[in-house]
């Protein structure tokens, strides 16, 4: 067995302890702080752009809660603005409405006055049609000649019996 | 591959082969082939954990990545196992595995030597483990270390039969240590190579068979060949864990 063969035991051991030594002090010294280096560097970036992020978020935060206050404070706005103008709108309309009945009763109190006038006129032209009428009348009849006067107070009496 | 008609023993791939013959006084350390695959296992740890962190990004390729991993990867085992105090031996534990995981893994490649298939090079490992872990014990607790082989709450009868296994367990660690190790590295390279002689020696298509299994057992011996990186690992940390934290 090649293992139990003392030959080379100094030769195997003294070569162990050079590579052996030579790899810690290596290790120890180059590469492992280097790899220490570059896991704290990245851990250190980590924790800057988590903090980073986390005051993103607040800011975002922040922003959000003023965009819903004006949010609310256009709304409120808007309602009172609506509120306003139908109120006005109302008033409006009212004064408008009044002012429309006006015109209308003067226009009735101006359509009555017409029509009682014209009343009067054809009534007027009425009794002018029945003196007319009586006057043919009577010369058809009784070729009598009447004058004006006698067939308006002959009207006038008749008159005053109907009524 | 073995030359047809010669006999070739499974043992034959653990024999060391001088390179060049190096003698200081009357020590012979020439540089061997074992010498060789710990150089091989060195720079390919040392190149690999230099470049691939070499442009320090702070987004890591996939190489940057697996540096980082096993760095996590032992830097967690010690935290787990000892604590905060295991912090300032990363950088051994941290070399004891990768020289160990390495080591088997450059072994694993076809005519490759494994330095971790020999007894004395495990055993030197595991003693170096063994002493500083005893010399740490008694700096951290001076004399008082000695109770660490005091088991406490068990009946005073039974402390003269203890107190020797207890001391006997502590002094066997290097052994276990290291014989596991090299025994699974030995049994490993070994299966593998009663294998691959069946290939040769069996009828032609037969020879397919145990072909096939070596390739099933290659892929348990790296398996093997991590966990044995693993284990020896661990175990530094649970030494230098008990060198803190008596019973």
């Amino acid at each position: 067995m090649p293992q139990l063969n003392p030959e080379f035991f100094i030769s195997q051991l003294f070569w162990l302890f050079v590579f052996f030594s030579f790899l810690l002090i290596f290790l120890w010294r180059v590469s492992l702080p280097r790899i220490a280096t570059v896991m704290e560097k990245r851990q250190n970036k980590i924790n800057e752009n988590l903090s980073t992020a986390k005051e993103l978020q607040e800011q975002a935060l922040k922003i959000e809660k003023n965009i819903n206050f004006q949010i609310s404070n256009a709304k409120e706005e808007t309602d009172e603005e609506i509120k306003k103008t139908i109120i006005s709108l109302q008033e409006e309309a009212s004064t408008k409405l009044s002012s429309l009945e006006k015109e209308l009763e003067v226009k009735i109190s101006n359509s009555e006055k017409e029509i009682i006038k014209n009343r009067d006129l054809q009534m007027k032209t009425i009794n002018e049609e029945i003196s007319n009428i009586t006057k043919i009348t009577v010369s058809k009849i009784s070729d009598l000649k009447l004058s004006d006067s006698v067939v308006n107070q002959a009207i006038q009496s008749f008159k005053g019996k109907i009524n | 591959m073995a030359a047809k008609g010669e006999k070739h023993s499974p043992l034959e791939q653990f024999e060391i082969v001088p390179i060049s013959n190096i003698e200081i006084g009357s020590y012979n350390i020439s540089f061997t082939n074992s010498s060789f695959a710990m150089l091989i296992t060195v720079l390919l740890i040392t190149m690999f954990l230099t470049l691939t962190v070499n442009t320090r990004s702070i987004i890591p390729s996939r190489l940057q990545l697996i540096s980082e991993l096993m760095y996590n990867f032992i830097a967690q085992l010690l935290t787990d196992t000892v604590g905060d105090n295991g912090k300032k031996y990363f950088p051994f534990v941290f070399t004891l595995f990768m020289f160990v995981l390495i080591g088997n893994m450059v072994g694993m490649i076809p005519y490759q030597f494994t330095f971790t298939s020999h007894i004395i090079v495990t055993f030197a490992l595991a003693s170096i483990v063994f002493i500083g872990v005893t010399i740490l014990g008694f700096i951290n607790h001076g004399i008082k270390f000695f109770t660490f082989f005091y088991i406490p709450g068990v009946p005073f009868y039974m402390h003269p039969l203890l107190i020797p296994i207890e001391v006997i367990s502590y002094l066997s660690r290097p052994i276990s240590l290291s014989v596991r190790l090299f025994a699974n590295m030995l049994a490993g390279h070994t299966l593998l190579k009663v294998f691959a002689g069946f290939v040769v020696s069996m009828p032609f298509f037969t020879g397919v068979l145990p072909l096939t299994f070596i390739v099933a057992l290659t892929g348990l011996e790296i398996l093997i060949a991590f966990l044995q990186a693993y284990v020896f690992a661990i175990l530094t940390c649970l030494y230098i864990n008990d060198a803190y934290h008596l019973h």
